[in-house]
């Protein structure tokens, strides 16, 4: 087996499956991977989910940009009336309560985007994994994860 | 993306971003040919709806752009841009009311290109049974995992995704990959 640790190698996995990882290190990798079944069965776990990547459908990108391209010269643009409605509303003295029931749909992050919804990023059981994903935090992210984890004991999980 | 000189150097997103700022087009046409794809992918992943996938990229694009001046660049523009399209799918989700039940036949066109050099074909049924056992994780594990796998993301760039830590991205991925082995097994 070459020099390289397992947990190395599954770091770099998915750059590996992926045609990503720089010559020197897949050629590392490759090596590692001749001798260690473990991780020859992590690669082939992630070149099924790379391989099994749907298609982006054809023209997409083009009616994409058809639609900003009109967004940008449309006449109509939506800002004068949300504009309008805001100085509207400041002259007729209707504050904007920071606990208005019901959120806005804006989508922009800004980019602190908040968790507007109850639990659709923050229902899974994924806290629940070995320790060995941990091994490559930085102390500050460490101290970061910690506090959500304290959080996901007063009723949310990461 | 070229430079104005046809030095042939390529600008970065933060450059694109600044000259679409100042109202170069074609800069963030440029944007949208980096980015459109990965877009698509974490808005079908979370949707499993064609049509309705393309929507959110298109909406997630106008929207980002219009937001251009207030964009501090914190975050890089590929990671602001898949939270947007993630945001949006999520809203569509909520219309949507309730989640599909994903039948097998129903999941995207496999991807059939790109395969890496050395590898050897993946049997396409092999494949689509992946794709499926992916849509059964829960949503935070899922993107993980596609993010991570598919777009090369860091765990810093996911966690900003998906509302987490970099810490809780990792934890995700991790608990999603021994997921997908033992189903997959």
């Amino acid at each position: 087996m070459s020099n390289m640790k397992c947990e190395t190698v599954r770091e770099w996995v998915p750059d590996y499956v992926s045609g990503r990882l720089a010559r020197l290190d897949d050629t590392s990798v490759r090596s590692h991977l001749k001798a260690c079944d473990e991780c020859r069965a992590e690669v082939e776990l992630a070149r099924l989910i790379f391989e099994s990547r749907v298609d982006v459908p054809d023209g997409l990108a083009n009616r994409v940009r058809d639609a900003v391209r009109y967004d940008r010269t449309s006449v109509s643009r939506p800002w004068w009336g949300i504009t309008a409605a805001a100085v509207a509303a400041l002259a007729l003295g209707i504050g904007f309560s920071s606990d208005r029931p019901e959120q806005s749909e804006s989508a922009i992050p800004g980019y602190a985007y908040e968790l507007d919804d109850e639990n659709l990023w923050l229902s899974d059981d994924g806290l629940i994994a070995g320790a060995p994903a941990l091994d490559a935090l930085s102390d500050e992210a460490l101290l970061q994860f910690l506090d959500e984890l304290d959080v996901g004991g007063a009723g949310g999980s990461a | 993306m070229r430079d104005d000189e046809g030095s042939g150097e390529v600008l970065s997103d933060e450059e694109l971003v600044e000259r679409g700022r100042a109202g170069d087009d074609a800069a963030l046409s440029e944007l949208v040919e980096r980015h459109h794809a990965a877009a698509y992918r974490v808005a079908f992943s979370m949707l499993q709806e064609d049509d309705a996938a393309q929507d959110v990229v298109q909406d997630a694009f106008i929207k980002a752009f219009r937001a251009l001046a207030g964009f501090r660049g914190e975050a890089s523009f590929r990671t602001w841009i898949l939270t947007i399209a993630g945001n949006e799918a999520r809203s569509a989700l909520r219309r949507r009311g309730r989640r599909r039940e994903t039948a097998l036949e129903d999941a995207g066109p496999v991807r059939s290109q790109q395969k890496p050099p050395d590898m050897e074909a993946v049997d396409a049924q092999e494949a689509a049974w992946a794709r499926k056992m992916m849509e059964t994780l829960p949503e935070k594990q899922k993107l993980s995992v596609a993010l991570r796998i598919e777009e090369g993301l860091s765990f810093k760039e996911i966690g900003e995704i998906i509302g987490s830590s970099e810490g809780a991205a990792r934890v995700n991925y991790f608990h999603g990959i021994r997921r997908l082995r033992e189903l997959l097994q």
